[in-house]
Protein backbone atom coordinates (compact mmCIF):
# COMPACT_ATOMS: atom_id res chain seq x y z
CA UNK A 1 0.00 0.00 0.00
CA UNK A 2 1.29 3.59 -0.88
CA UNK A 3 0.65 6.26 1.36
CA UNK A 4 0.52 9.13 -1.30
CA UNK A 5 -1.54 7.02 -3.97
CA UNK A 6 -3.97 6.01 -0.65
CA UNK A 7 -4.25 9.79 0.40
CA UNK A 8 -4.65 10.69 -3.67
CA UNK A 9 -7.88 8.05 -3.76
CA UNK A 10 -9.16 9.37 -0.55
CA UNK A 11 -8.85 13.21 -2.06
CA UNK A 12 -11.08 11.43 -5.32
CA UNK A 13 -13.63 10.24 -3.40
CA UNK A 14 -14.32 13.19 -1.73
CA UNK A 15 -13.88 15.21 -4.86
CA UNK A 16 -16.59 12.86 -6.54
CA UNK A 17 -18.77 12.93 -3.12
CA UNK A 18 -18.56 16.84 -3.69
CA UNK A 19 -19.86 16.39 -7.29
CA UNK A 20 -22.26 14.49 -6.69
CA UNK A 21 -23.69 16.53 -3.78
CA UNK A 22 -23.80 19.23 -6.39
CA UNK A 23 -25.56 16.84 -9.04
CA UNK A 24 -27.97 16.15 -6.71
CA UNK A 25 -28.56 19.90 -5.23
CA UNK A 26 -29.45 20.60 -9.06
CA UNK A 27 -32.15 17.85 -8.93
CA UNK A 28 -30.09 15.20 -11.46
CA UNK A 29 -29.59 12.28 -11.72
CA UNK A 30 -26.26 10.73 -11.76
CA UNK A 31 -24.11 11.46 -15.45
CA UNK A 32 -22.06 9.03 -17.80
CA UNK A 33 -19.02 10.60 -16.78
CA UNK A 34 -19.85 10.67 -13.17
CA UNK A 35 -20.41 6.79 -13.50
CA UNK A 36 -17.18 6.53 -15.13
CA UNK A 37 -15.28 8.34 -12.77
CA UNK A 38 -17.26 5.99 -9.94
CA UNK A 39 -15.34 3.13 -12.11
CA UNK A 40 -11.81 4.41 -12.40
CA UNK A 41 -11.81 5.13 -8.92
CA UNK A 42 -13.19 1.77 -7.79
CA UNK A 43 -10.50 0.16 -9.94
CA UNK A 44 -7.43 2.04 -8.66
CA UNK A 45 -9.08 1.27 -4.87
CA UNK A 46 -8.33 -2.39 -6.44
CA UNK A 47 -5.25 -1.96 -7.42
CA UNK A 48 -4.35 -0.50 -4.17
CA UNK A 49 -5.82 -3.27 -2.64
CA UNK A 50 -3.55 -5.61 -4.22
CA UNK A 51 -0.83 -3.81 -3.91
CA UNK A 52 -1.15 -4.07 -0.28
CA UNK A 53 -2.15 -7.48 0.01
CA UNK A 54 1.28 -8.22 -1.79
CA UNK A 55 3.39 -6.25 1.05
CA UNK A 56 1.55 -7.86 3.85
CA UNK A 57 2.71 -10.87 2.39
CA UNK A 58 6.11 -9.81 2.08
CA UNK A 59 6.24 -9.39 5.49
CA UNK A 60 4.68 -5.54 5.92
CA UNK A 61 3.06 -5.60 9.68
CA UNK A 62 -0.33 -3.37 9.67
CA UNK A 63 -1.57 -2.50 12.72
CA UNK A 64 -4.46 -4.87 13.34
CA UNK A 65 -3.85 -7.01 10.58
CA UNK A 66 -7.02 -8.78 10.55
CA UNK A 67 -9.25 -5.45 10.87
CA UNK A 68 -6.74 -4.45 8.00
CA UNK A 69 -7.62 -7.06 5.85
CA UNK A 70 -10.76 -6.75 6.68
CA UNK A 71 -11.01 -3.03 5.51
CA UNK A 72 -9.38 -3.95 2.47
CA UNK A 73 -11.94 -6.14 0.94
CA UNK A 74 -14.29 -3.80 2.61
CA UNK A 75 -13.32 -0.85 0.63
CA UNK A 76 -14.29 -2.56 -2.38
CA UNK A 77 -17.91 -3.15 -2.28
CA UNK A 78 -19.65 0.76 -1.58
CA UNK A 79 -18.38 1.89 -4.92
CA UNK A 80 -20.36 -0.69 -6.84
CA UNK A 81 -23.11 -0.92 -4.61
CA UNK A 82 -23.62 3.13 -5.09
CA UNK A 83 -23.16 2.42 -8.87
CA UNK A 84 -25.68 -0.05 -8.92
CA UNK A 85 -28.22 2.23 -7.16
CA UNK A 86 -27.37 5.39 -9.20
CA UNK A 87 -27.89 3.32 -12.29
CA UNK A 88 -31.49 2.36 -11.24
CA UNK A 89 -32.19 5.15 -9.49
CA UNK A 90 -32.26 7.79 -12.59
CA UNK A 91 -33.21 10.83 -10.19
CA UNK A 92 -31.51 13.01 -7.67
CA UNK A 93 -31.91 10.29 -4.88
CA UNK A 94 -29.37 7.76 -7.28
CA UNK A 95 -27.09 10.81 -7.02
CA UNK A 96 -27.31 10.79 -2.97
CA UNK A 97 -26.89 6.86 -2.92
CA UNK A 98 -23.35 7.48 -4.86
CA UNK A 99 -22.19 10.71 -3.11
CA UNK A 100 -22.91 9.31 0.12
CA UNK A 101 -20.64 5.65 -0.81
CA UNK A 102 -18.02 7.76 -1.90
CA UNK A 103 -17.61 9.26 0.85
CA UNK A 104 -17.23 5.76 2.78
CA UNK A 105 -14.64 4.82 0.30
CA UNK A 106 -12.56 8.08 1.53
CA UNK A 107 -13.40 7.00 5.38
CA UNK A 108 -12.47 3.40 5.14
CA UNK A 109 -8.76 4.59 3.10
CA UNK A 110 -8.53 7.06 5.89
CA UNK A 111 -8.90 3.93 8.13
CA UNK A 112 -6.56 1.84 5.94
CA UNK A 113 -3.87 4.15 6.06
CA UNK A 114 -3.69 4.67 9.51
CA UNK A 115 -3.74 1.25 10.27
CA UNK A 116 -1.18 0.57 7.71
CA UNK A 117 1.06 3.76 8.93
CA UNK A 118 0.98 3.01 12.51
CA UNK A 119 3.52 0.27 12.59
CA UNK A 120 5.06 0.94 9.26
CA UNK A 121 9.02 1.48 8.64
CA UNK A 122 8.03 2.97 5.64
CA UNK A 123 5.84 3.40 2.65
CA UNK A 124 4.59 0.62 1.30
CA UNK B 1 -48.66 9.33 -1.59
CA UNK B 2 -50.34 6.42 -2.91
CA UNK B 3 -49.48 4.69 -5.88
CA UNK B 4 -52.65 3.69 -8.25
CA UNK B 5 -50.62 0.71 -10.17
CA UNK B 6 -47.61 -0.45 -9.04
CA UNK B 7 -47.06 -2.77 -11.92
CA UNK B 8 -47.34 -6.42 -11.78
CA UNK B 9 -45.61 -9.02 -9.62
CA UNK B 10 -41.81 -9.40 -10.70
CA UNK B 11 -42.20 -6.24 -12.83
CA UNK B 12 -39.98 -4.50 -15.13
CA UNK B 13 -37.33 -2.93 -13.42
CA UNK B 14 -37.65 0.27 -16.12
CA UNK B 15 -41.07 0.77 -15.14
CA UNK B 16 -40.61 0.90 -11.35
CA UNK B 17 -39.46 4.89 -10.77
CA UNK B 18 -42.82 5.58 -12.44
CA UNK B 19 -44.64 3.36 -10.46
CA UNK B 20 -43.11 3.97 -7.21
CA UNK B 21 -42.33 7.80 -6.24
CA UNK B 22 -40.69 6.79 -2.88
CA UNK B 23 -37.60 4.55 -4.63
CA UNK B 24 -35.32 7.60 -4.28
CA UNK B 25 -35.84 7.87 -0.85
CA UNK B 26 -35.66 4.39 -0.28
CA UNK B 27 -32.91 3.21 -2.46
CA UNK B 28 -30.60 5.98 -0.31
CA UNK B 29 -32.34 4.08 2.78
CA UNK B 30 -30.80 0.45 1.46
CA UNK B 31 -27.55 2.09 0.75
CA UNK B 32 -27.25 3.50 4.47
CA UNK B 33 -28.33 0.07 5.64
CA UNK B 34 -26.32 -2.07 3.96
CA UNK B 35 -23.23 -0.12 4.64
CA UNK B 36 -23.93 0.17 8.14
CA UNK B 37 -24.51 -4.29 8.10
CA UNK B 38 -21.23 -4.49 6.33
CA UNK B 39 -19.61 -2.18 8.76
CA UNK B 40 -21.33 -3.60 11.93
CA UNK B 41 -20.82 -7.27 10.79
CA UNK B 42 -17.04 -7.26 9.80
CA UNK B 43 -16.22 -5.02 13.13
CA UNK B 44 -17.99 -7.76 15.21
CA UNK B 45 -16.50 -10.29 12.72
CA UNK B 46 -12.97 -9.37 13.44
CA UNK B 47 -13.61 -8.72 16.99
CA UNK B 48 -15.50 -12.09 17.90
CA UNK B 49 -12.54 -13.81 15.79
CA UNK B 50 -9.50 -12.26 17.63
CA UNK B 51 -10.38 -10.95 21.02
CA UNK B 52 -13.77 -12.23 22.20
CA UNK B 53 -12.42 -13.02 25.64
CA UNK B 54 -12.03 -9.44 26.59
CA UNK B 55 -15.88 -8.23 26.60
CA UNK B 56 -18.16 -10.55 24.83
CA UNK B 57 -21.20 -8.59 25.59
CA UNK B 58 -19.94 -5.69 23.49
CA UNK B 59 -18.84 -7.61 20.70
CA UNK B 60 -21.86 -9.76 20.80
CA UNK B 61 -23.77 -6.78 20.56
CA UNK B 62 -21.89 -5.45 17.35
CA UNK B 63 -22.90 -8.42 15.94
CA UNK B 64 -26.65 -8.31 16.87
CA UNK B 65 -26.25 -4.51 15.57
CA UNK B 66 -24.62 -5.36 11.95
CA UNK B 67 -27.74 -8.20 12.06
CA UNK B 68 -30.33 -5.63 12.74
CA UNK B 69 -29.17 -3.23 10.18
CA UNK B 70 -29.25 -6.42 7.62
CA UNK B 71 -32.87 -7.19 8.26
CA UNK B 72 -33.45 -3.20 7.86
CA UNK B 73 -31.77 -3.51 4.82
CA UNK B 74 -33.70 -6.78 3.16
CA UNK B 75 -37.23 -5.37 4.64
CA UNK B 76 -36.41 -2.21 2.37
CA UNK B 77 -35.50 -4.49 -0.58
CA UNK B 78 -37.67 -6.51 -1.06
CA UNK B 79 -41.61 -5.39 -0.83
CA UNK B 80 -44.81 -6.13 0.78
CA UNK B 81 -46.33 -7.02 3.69
CA UNK B 82 -44.10 -9.19 5.55
CA UNK B 83 -40.61 -7.36 4.29
CA UNK B 84 -42.63 -4.30 5.37
CA UNK B 85 -42.94 -5.59 9.24
CA UNK B 86 -39.32 -6.99 9.25
CA UNK B 87 -38.31 -3.38 8.24
CA UNK B 88 -40.65 -1.99 11.23
CA UNK B 89 -39.43 -4.24 13.61
CA UNK B 90 -35.78 -3.64 12.70
CA UNK B 91 -36.10 -0.13 12.64
CA UNK B 92 -37.33 0.16 16.05
CA UNK B 93 -34.96 -1.99 17.31
CA UNK B 94 -32.25 -0.36 16.02
CA UNK B 95 -33.64 2.91 17.61
CA UNK B 96 -34.13 1.17 21.20
CA UNK B 97 -30.43 -0.27 21.00
CA UNK B 98 -28.89 2.63 19.87
CA UNK B 99 -31.05 5.12 22.95
CA UNK B 100 -30.62 2.06 25.42
CA UNK B 101 -27.04 1.48 24.29
CA UNK B 102 -26.05 5.33 23.95
CA UNK B 103 -27.25 5.68 27.64
CA UNK B 104 -25.50 2.98 29.29
CA UNK B 105 -22.26 3.73 27.62
CA UNK B 106 -22.23 7.37 29.27
CA UNK B 107 -23.11 6.02 32.68
CA UNK B 108 -21.48 2.61 33.10
CA UNK B 109 -18.78 2.81 30.48
CA UNK B 110 -17.43 -0.32 32.51
CA UNK B 111 -19.75 -2.49 30.22
CA UNK B 112 -18.96 -0.89 27.29
CA UNK B 113 -15.42 -0.71 27.52
CA UNK B 114 -14.93 -1.54 23.67
CA UNK B 115 -16.69 0.59 21.03
CA UNK B 116 -19.51 -1.05 19.38
CA UNK B 117 -21.71 0.86 16.31
CA UNK B 118 -24.37 2.08 19.12
CA UNK B 119 -21.37 3.12 21.64
CA UNK B 120 -22.07 7.01 22.69
CA UNK B 121 -25.38 7.04 20.10
CA UNK B 122 -22.73 6.23 17.55
CA UNK B 123 -20.21 8.91 17.80
CA UNK B 124 -17.60 7.14 16.34
CA UNK B 125 -20.00 7.18 13.01
CA UNK B 126 -20.57 10.37 12.92
CA UNK B 127 -23.81 9.80 14.77
CA UNK B 128 -25.56 8.18 11.64
CA UNK B 129 -26.49 4.86 14.00
CA UNK B 130 -28.95 7.29 16.17
CA UNK B 131 -30.52 9.47 12.99
CA UNK B 132 -31.11 6.43 10.53
CA UNK B 133 -33.54 4.50 12.87
CA UNK B 134 -35.46 7.78 12.71
CA UNK B 135 -35.61 8.18 8.72
CA UNK B 136 -36.62 4.77 8.53
CA UNK B 137 -38.99 5.01 10.93
CA UNK B 138 -40.11 8.33 8.97
CA UNK B 139 -40.05 6.81 5.61
CA UNK B 140 -42.03 3.57 6.80
CA UNK B 141 -44.35 5.92 8.46
CA UNK B 142 -44.59 8.27 5.48
CA UNK B 143 -44.96 5.67 2.92
CA UNK B 144 -47.76 3.35 5.26
CA UNK B 145 -50.25 4.18 2.54
CA UNK B 146 -48.35 2.19 -0.30
CA UNK B 147 -49.20 -1.23 1.48
CA UNK B 148 -50.71 -2.14 -1.16
CA UNK B 149 -51.82 -5.47 -2.36
CA UNK B 150 -50.57 -4.63 -6.25
CA UNK B 151 -47.18 -4.01 -4.84
CA UNK B 152 -44.66 -5.76 -6.76
CA UNK B 153 -43.52 -8.67 -4.25
CA UNK B 154 -39.74 -8.10 -5.13
CA UNK B 155 -38.31 -4.89 -6.32
CA UNK B 156 -35.11 -2.55 -5.61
Amino acid sequence: MNSVFGYSLLTAGLLLAAWLGLQSYRRRAVNGPQIIAALVLEGAILVQSVIAVIAVINGHEPAEKVTFLAYLGGVLLPLPLGIQLARIERTRWGSIALCFTSVVVAVMMLRLLQLWNSHSTGFG
Amino acid sequence: MTTPTAGEPAAATSDERAADPNSGPRRVLIALYAIFALAAISRAAVQISTKFDEAPLAYSLSLFSGLVYLAAATGLILRGPVARGIAWAACSIELLGVLVIGILSIFDSNAFPHDTVWSRFGSGYVFIPVILPVLGLWFLFHTRADRAPTEPAVGR
